[in-house]
C-alpha cells in the first residue's frame, strides 16, 4: 500500500509520524545490549552443564543467549511498529489487551496450554510460544486505566442526582463526593485481575500490577487520601501477615539474617551478596563469575544483577543503574511533554512499572529488600517478558511521536 | 446554575497542574530516589564488606587438595634408618561414582526406564567390584556390600596402607574391569621401623589423632616431639570447582609445593640400645623379674643418651597390639579368669605398661646407687677425706628418739676405710658422712645435682622427682633427721632414672652437669645441618678432683667390693648397686617388701666413655620373705644387675672399639695365637706353644706332632692346654658341650679341656673364691662342636648382702 502523502493525512495522524524521542530510544537499546551481554556471561555455565531439568540446553554455552537474542530482535521490531501506532488507539485496544489477559491467565489452567515454571502454574504455551500472561496483564492494566483516567476531568460530568429521600441515596451521594463512586469500576476491574493471578499464587506479578495501577491512579489527580488509606490497609495486613504467620515470619527473620539457614532459605541471598560482594569495586572482568558456576541458582533469570556486580564492580553496577535511572527520568519527562492526558498517564504507568521492577529486583539481589520474583527488566533471561518489554517501549516511544517540537529561536 | 464552560476549564487546568505535579514527584522518587538505598547497599556489600565476602567466595569456590610431604628419617648417631617412610596407596571406593557410573539413559526405551535391566547392571558392577577386591586382599565380603550401597558417598577408604606390589594388583583390577569410575588408588606414606621394637620409646609410634584426620601424626616419643620438624609442610593444590564439586570450567590451579620433613640424627646407637633392651631382657628372663626393667646408657662427658630402654616394649609398626609374650599370657589368663570386660581393662593396662617410657617418666628410689653422690658431697666439702674411717656396728641412730637405721649387714661391717664403706655399701658409714655435711648442704647438692627440676631432655613427657612434702624446712628442721640419714643412701625420695643417670655422670666426669639429649642433628633433604645440640653444661657441681677420687673409689666397689660380679677382664669398670625398696608400694602396704635392683655403672674408670644404669623391677622371691630368687641367687642389685650390666659395659665398650686394658694377672690369661707345631719334635713344639703363653698336653705316643689343636693361628685364652697329637692319634670330629651349671672356673676349665675345648673366662674370674660360679655359657650345653672351640663362660660370685 503506497504511503499516503502528507497533505493527504488529517492532523492527528500527521503527528503520529513526527519523529521518535531518540534519547530515550538510545537508552532502550543500551539496556538491551547490555542485557544480552549479561545473559550470554550469566547464562554459558549453566548452559554448557545443562542441569536444569526442564530446559534442555545440549550443553549448548550459547543457548540461552540465542534464543533471548532471537526475542530481543522480535522486541525491537515490535517496539517500532508499535510506535508507528498513533497511541490514541491503544484507548479502545485496552479493552482488549486487558480482556485478552485475562483469558490468557484464565487459560493457563486448561490442560495442555498451561505449562508449570519454577514450580508455579503461570505459563501458556500458545503456537510454541511460552509467556506469562500476567506480563500483559501489567500493560492491559495500565493502558486500561491511562484510558478510562484521562476523561476525568475535575468535575465529573453532571453529578448525577441521587435521590435525597432515601438513605441509599443519601450515602452515594456522600460517596460521590468523596470519589470513591469514580474509583469503584477501577478497583473492580482491578479486583478481577488480582483476583486471577492471584489462582496462579504470584504474589510479585501482583504487587506489579498494584503499582503500576497505583501510579497511573496517582497521576491521574485521585485523593491522596484514598492512596493513604489503600497504603494503610496494604500496610496493615503485611504487618499482620508478617506477625501472625509462621511462615511469612521465618521469612523475613531469614531476610535479616540469611545466615540462620545458609543451606535453605537463606542459600539464595547468601550466594547472590557473595557474587556481589566479592566484586568489590571494579568487577572480576567480563565473563569472569565465579559464582555463575552453579553456585548462585537463577544467575541469568531474576539475579542476573548479581553476576553483573561481580563481573563489573560496583562501578560497572552504577552504570546500569544510571541508564535505568536516565531511561526513567527521560521517561516522565516524555510523560510530562505528552500530548494530552492519555499519554501522560500512559507513559506514566509504563515508566512507574519499569521503575519499581528495577527497584524491587535490584532490592531483592542485594538483600535489601526481602525475597519476591521480580526479574530485571532488559536483562534477565525471559524472551517473551523481554519482548513485552520492548513493546512496552514502543507505545512510549508511539507517545514520545506526537510531541510537538520545542520551537526553534 | 454553574457555567459549564468555565467550570471544566478552570477545573482541567487544575487538574494538569496536578498531573503535572504528581509527575513530577513521581520522576524524582523512581527516577532519583529510589536509586539512593540501592546504591547504599551495593557500597556496603562491595566496598565495606568486600574482603569478607570475597574470602567467603574463595572459600566455596576452591578446592585445596593437600599433597603430602616425605616425612623426615629419624637416624641413630651411626646414621642408620631407625624410622623412614616409604609411599603406600590408599584404596579408595566411590560407592556415588559406581551408582554413576551405570546410567539410567541407557535402559530407557521410549522414555521408560527398564527398571530389571538398569538394576541388573548395577548389581553386576558392584559384584564385579566385591569379588575384585575380595579376592585380592580377603576384605569382609558382607561389609563391603554395605560400603558399596552408600550411594551417598564418594569416599570410602577399603585400605590406607597398600604396599607397592597390592597396589599394581588393585591397579590391574581397575583396569582390565574398566573400574576407574569405582576404585581409586592414591599415594600416601607409611612409616617403617626397620629395628621394630629396638628404640621404640625413644622413635615413639605414628598414629591418627582427633585433628589430624586420615593423616598420621607422631604420637609419642620423637616422633611426636619433633613432629613439626618431621612432618614438613603439606602442599596443596588450589582448584576452583563449581558449585557441584567438579571442576570449574575456564578454572584455575595454584601449586603449593610440599615442603618435606627434616631428617633428624638421635644419640641414640641402635646397637647400643639393642644391646640394653638385650640385657633387661635376659635379666628379667634369668632372675624372675616381675614388673620389667628399664635402663639408661649415656655418654657421660656430653650427655649424649647413647640408648634408653624400659621393658616391656613395643613394636612401632605395630603398635596396637601387645608385644611380649608375658603380656599377652596375663591378658589370656585375666579372661580366662574373669570373662571379657575383666580382660579389655587388662589389656588396656598392659597396653599403657608397654607404652610407658619407664626410664623417662617414672620416679624411682635410687637406693644404693645414690651413695657416691652423698660421698662425693662430703669429699667436696671437706667434711670427710679419703682417709677417714667408719665404724659400723650394725645400725646406727639418726637422732635422738629415733628407731635405729639397721646397716644390711646386721652384724656390722666394723672400722671401714671410705673406700672400703663404699665397697661395701655400708648405710652407718653413709649416715655418718651425711651428718657431718649437715642437711643444709645435703639439700644444697640435691639442688646442684639437679634432682629438683628436670633435666630438660630434648623429648615430650619427662617425669619429675619426688621429694619430702615439707620441703627445705623440713629437710634442715629437726624432723628431718632421719629424712637427711636415709638420703644419704638413697631411700626416702624419688628421682627419675634420667635425673640419677645425670647426677651420676657429674659425679665421674669431673663434676659437670650435663643436660641429656637425644636429638644431636636435624638436617633438610639436601643434607644441610639446619640444627646441631652442642653439649649444654647446667652447672659445675664438684671438682674435678672429688670426681678423680670418687671414680676410684667405684672402680675399687667394682674391682672389690659390692660391684665384684660387674667386673669384665680388660675393662676398668666402676660403679655402684642399689637394692631399693619401693617408696610407692612401702607407704600403701608395710609388709611389701618389692625391690628394685640397679646398677650404675661406667668405664673405663679413668676417662669415662659410657654410663650405664640398670634397674630391674622386682624379681620374684621363691617365697614371702625369702632373699633369694627360685633359681637361688640372692636378691640384690650385686646379684643381679650388676653382672648384667658389666656384660652390657664389656659390650659397649668392645663395640665402641675401646682398647682392653689388662692387669698382668689378666694378661697372662689374654688371647694368645696357637703357633704352627704340626710335624715338630714334641720338645720344639713344647717350647713353640710355651713361648705363646700357652700349655699343652700330649695325647699318643710318638715323637712327631701330627696334628694340633686348635689349628695355627687361632686365639684362645693364655694360659689353655692345647692338644699335641703325637703318632697316629688323630682329634674326634665333633665333641659335645658338656654342662658347666655351678661348677667353679676350675672345674670348669678342666671340664672343657678333657674335650678339647678351651674356655675364655669373663666376669668374677677367682680361681680361689669359692663362691664364684658359673653362670653363662656361650655355647649352650649339649651343642656339637669341633675340637679348639673356644667357649666363653661367665663367673659370678654370689654375695649375701643387700646392700640398700
Amino acid at each position: 500500500m503506497a504511503r499516503k502523502a502528507k497533505r493527504d493525512l488529517t492532523i492527528e495522524q500527521q503527528l503520529a509520524r513526527g519523529p521518535i524521542d531518540l534519547p530515550f530510544l538510545a537508552l532502550v537499546m543500551l539496556l538491551t545490549a547490555v542485557g544480552l551481554i549479561m545473559v550470554l556471561s550469566a547464562s554459558y555455565a549453566s548452559a554448557m552443564y545443562n542441569l536444569d531439568a526442564a530446559i534442555n540446553t545440549k550443553g549448548d554455552p550459547l543457548y540461552f543467549f540465542k534464543r533471548q537474542f532471537g526475542f530481543a530482535l522480535l522486541g525491537v521490531f515490535a517496539m517500532f511498529v508499535i510506535s508507528k501506532i498513533d497511541y490514541q488507539h491503544f484507548r479502545w485496544m485496552s479493552v482488549f489487551v486487558l480482556g485478552a489477559s485475562i483469558v490468557l491467565m484464565l487459560m493457563v489452567f486448561v490442560p495442555g496450554i498451561g505449562k508449570t515454571g519454577g514450580g508455579a502454574l503461570r505459563w501458556v504455551s500458545i503456537f510454541g510460544i511460552r509467556f506469562q500472561p500476567s506480563e500483559i496483564a501489567k500493560v492491559g492494566i495500565i493502558m486500561f486505566f491511562s484510558a478510562g483516567l484521562s476523561k476525568r476531568s475535575g468535575q465529573p460530568a453532571p453529578p448525577k442526582k441521587w435521590s435525597k429521600r432515601t438513605f441509599t441515596g443519601r450515602m452515594a451521594a456522600r460517596l460521590d463526593r468523596v470519589g470513591l463512586l469514580e474509583l469503584l469500576p477501577y478497583g473492580a476491574v482491578l479486583a478481577v485481575v488480582l483476583g486471577v493471578i492471584a489462582l496462579q499464587h504470584h504474589m510479585s506479578a501482583m504487587v506489579l500490577v498494584v503499582v503500576a495501577a497505583a501510579s497511573v491512579l496517582f497521576a491521574s489527580g485521585i485523593s491522596l487520601g484514598w492512596f493513604a488509606a489503600g497504603g494503610a490497609l496494604v500496610g496493615g495486613a503485611l504487618i499482620w501477615i508478617i506477625t501472625q504467620t509462621d511462615y511469612m515470619k521465618a521469612r523475613i527473620e531469614i531476610w535479616q539474617d540469611p545466615f540462620l539457614e545458609p543451606r535453605k532459605g537463606g542459600f539464595q541471598p547468601i550466594q547472590s551478596m557473595t557474587a556481589i560482594g566479592s566484586g568489590g569495586l571494579l568487577g572480576k572482568g567480563l565473563g569472569n563469575s565465579s559464582q555463575k558456576h552453579l553456585f548462585l541458582p537463577e544467575e541469568h533469570n531474576d539475579y542476573i544483577f548479581s553476576i553483573a556486580c561481580e563481573e563489573l564492580g560496583m562501578v560497572g553496577a552504577c552504570v546500569i543503574m544510571a541508564l535505568f535511572a536516565l531511561l526513567i527520568i527521560r521517561g516522565f519527562w516524555l510523560a510530562l511533554h505528552a500530548r494530552d492526558r492519555f499519554g501522560t498517564l500512559l507513559v506514566v504507568g509504563i515508566t512507574s512499572l519499569t521503575a519499581f521492577q528495577t527497584f524491587f529486583n535490584i532490592g531483592v539481589v542485594t538483600n535489601f529488600l526481602p525475597p519476591t520474583g521480580i526479574s530485571l527488566p532488559f536483562f534477565s533471561y525471559g524472551g517473551t517478558a523481554l519482548a513485552i518489554q520492548l513493546a512496552e517501549m514502543g507505545m512510549v516511544l508511539s507517545v514520545s511521536r506526537q510531541i510537538a517540537a520545542p520551537k526553534a529561536e | 446554575m454553574q457555567d459549564p464552560n468555565r467550570k471544566p476549564r478552570r477545573a482541567d487546568g487544575r487538574n494538569n497542574r496536578s498531573l503535572f505535579r504528581r509527575t513530577i514527584f513521581l520522576l524524582v522518587v523512581l527516577g532519583i530516589g529510589i536509586f539512593f538505598p540501592l546504591v547504599a547497599q551495593l557500597y556496603k556489600l562491595q566496598i565495606v564488606e568486600h574482603e569478607e565476602w570475597e574470602r567467603r567466595a574463595a572459600n566455596q569456590q576452591t578446592k585445596s587438595v593437600s599433597v603430602p610431604a616425605n616425612r623426615g628419617t629419624i637416624y641413630d648417631r651411626e646414621g642408620r634408618a631407625m624410622a623412614m617412610s616409604a609411599t603406600v596407596y590408599k584404596l579408595i571406593l566411590s560407592p556415588m561414582g559406581v551408582y554413576g557410573a551405570v546410567e539410567k539413559k541407557q535402559y530407557e526405551k521410549d522414555g521408560k526406564l527398564d527398571e530389571t535391566a538398569y538394576e541388573k547392571a548395577l548389581y553386576d558392577l558392584r559384584k564385579t567390584i566385591v569379588d575384585g577386591i575380595v579376592d585380592l586382599f580377603g576384605y569382609d565380603e558382607e561389609r563391603l556390600w554395605k560400603r558399596i550401597e552408600r550411594i551417598d558417598s564418594g569416599y570410602e577408604v577399603l585400605y590406607f596402607e597398600l604396599e607397592e606390589e597390592d597396589a599394581e594388583r588393585a591397579r590391574q583390577l581397575i583396569s582390565e574391569k574398566k573400574l576407574s569410575a569405582g576404585l581409586q588408588l592414591t599415594p600416601s606414606s607409611k612409616r617403617y621401623y626397620p629395628f621394630s621394637s629396638v628404640g621404640s620409646h625413644i622413635l615413639g609410634y605414628m598414629g591418627q589423632t582427633k585433628d589430624s584426620g586420615e593423616n598420621k601424626v607422631g604420637k609419642a616419643g620423637i616422633e611426636a616431639g619433633y613432629e613439626d620438624v618431621l612432618s614438613g609442610e603439606l602442599g596443596r593444590v588450589v582448584t576452583s570447582k563449581n558449585g557441584w564439586g567438579m571442576e570449574m570450567i575456564s578454572g584455575y590451579e595454584s601449586y603449593f609445593d610440599a615442603q618435606n620433613g627434616y631428617d633428624v640424627t638421635l644419640t641414640v646407637d641402635e646397637r647400643i640400645q639393642a644391646m640394653l633392651e638385650q640385657t633387661l631382657a635376659e635379666g628379667i628372663e634369668t632372675y624372675d623379674v616381675q614388673n620389667g626393667a628399664f635402663g639408661l646408657a649415656i655418654d657421660p662427658q656430653t650427655g649424649a643418651v647413647l640408648a634408653m630402654a624400659s621393658s616391656p616394649d613395643f613394636d612401632p609398626n605395630n603398635w596396637d597390639v601387645l608385644l611380649s609374650a608375658a603380656l599377652k599370657d596375663e591378658v589370656e589368663q585375666v579372661k580366662a579368669e574373669e570373662g571379657d570386660d575383666a580382660a579389655d581393662d587388662a589389656w588396656k593396662d598392659a597396653w599403657n605398661r608397654q607404652m610407658k617410657n619407664r626410664a623417662l617418666t617414672d620416679a624411682y628410689e635410687p637406693g644404693s646407687v645414690f651413695k657416691p653422690i652423698t660421698v662425693s658431697i662430703g669429699l667436696e666439702e671437706g667434711a670427710i677425706s679419703m682417709d677417714d674411717h667408719f665404724y659400723c656396728s650394725g645400725s646406727m641412730t639418726a637422732g635422738p628418739g629415733l628407731k635405729p637405721t639397721h646397716c644390711h649387714k646386721k652384724s656390722g661391717h666394723l672400722d671401714q676405710t671410705l673406700t672400703e664403706a663404699v665397697e661395701n655399701s655400708c648405710n652407718v658409714a653413709l649416715m655418718t658422712i651425711a651428718q657431718r655435711i649437715g642437711a643444709e648442704t645435703m639439700w644444697k647438692y640435691f639442688e646442684d645435682f639437679g634432682l629438683f627440676d628436670k633435666t630438660g631432655i630434648d623429648m615430650a613427657g619427662e617425669g619429675g622427682s619426688i621429694f619430702w612434702s615439707g620441703g627445705k624446712e623440713y629437710f634442715t628442721g629437726p624432723y628431718g633427721v632421719q629424712s637427711v640419714a636415709s638420703s644419704s643412701f638413697g631411700q626416702t625420695f624419688a628421682v627419675t632414672p634420667l635425673q640419677m643417670i645425670s647426677a651420676f655422670a657429674a659425679v665421674i666426669n669431673g663434676g659437670h652437669l650435663l643436660q641429656p639429649y637425644l636429638v644431636q642433628s636435624v638436617a633438610d633433604q639436601d643434607g644441610n645441618t639446619v640444627f646441631y645440640h652442642e653439649t649444654q653444661e647446667v652447672r659445675q657441681v664438684i671438682s674435678e678432683s672429688t670426681s678423680d677420687k670418687v671414680r676410684g673409689i667405684l672402680e675399687s666397689v667394682v674391682a672389690n667390693g659390692s660391684g665384684h660380679n660387674a667386673s669384665m677382664n680388660g675393662y676398668r669398670i666402676g660403679g655402684k648397686t642399689g637394692t631399693s625398696e619401693k617408696i610407692d608400694l612401702k607407704g600403701k602396704d608395710e609388709t611389701n617388701d618389692d625391690v628394685m635392683c640397679s646398677f650404675m655403672g661406667f668405664a673405663p674408670a679413668d676417662d669415662p666413655q659410657v654410663l650405664v644404669l640398670v634397674v630391674y623391677d622386682t624379681p620374684k622371691r621363691s617365697a614371702p620373705g625369702s632373699n633369694y630368687i627360685a633359681s637361688g641367687t640372692y636378691i640384690s642389685g650385686g646379684n643381679i644387675a650388676a653382672p648384667m650390666a658389666g656384660a652390657l659395659i664389656a659390650n659397649i665398650l668392645d663395640y665402641m672399639g675401646i682398647e682392653k686394658q689388662y692387669s698382668s694377672d689378666q694378661l697372662a690369661a689374654a688371647d694368645a695365637p696357637m703357633p704352627y707345631v704340626v710335624g715338630k719334635e714334641l720338645t720344639v713344639a713344647k717350647t713353640a706353644v710355651q713361648s705363646a703363653g700357652l700349655e699343652c698336653r700330649t695325647v699318643g705316643t710318638g715323637n712327631i706332632v701330627t696334628h694340633q689343636v686348635p689349628s695355627a693361628g687361632v686365639s684362645i685364652p693364655g694360659g689353655s692346654n692345647v692338644i699335641l697329637y703325637l703318632g697316629d692319634d688323630a682329634p674326634e670330629g665333633q665333641v659335645e658341650t658338656p654342662d658347666l651349671t655351678g661348677l667353679s672356673p676350675t672345674a670348669a676349665k678342666t671340664k672343657l679341656e678333657e674335650l678339647g675345648l678351651f674356655m675364655r673366662a669373663a666376669g668374677v674370674v677367682d680361681y680361689t673364691d669359692a663362691s664364684v660360679v658359673m653362670a653363662a655359657q656361650s655355647v649352650d650345653a649339649g651343642v656339637m662342636v669341633s675340637p679348639g672351640t673356644v667357649v666363653e663362660v661367665r663367673f659370678v660370685s654370689s654375695i649375701e648382702y643387700g646392700d640398700q
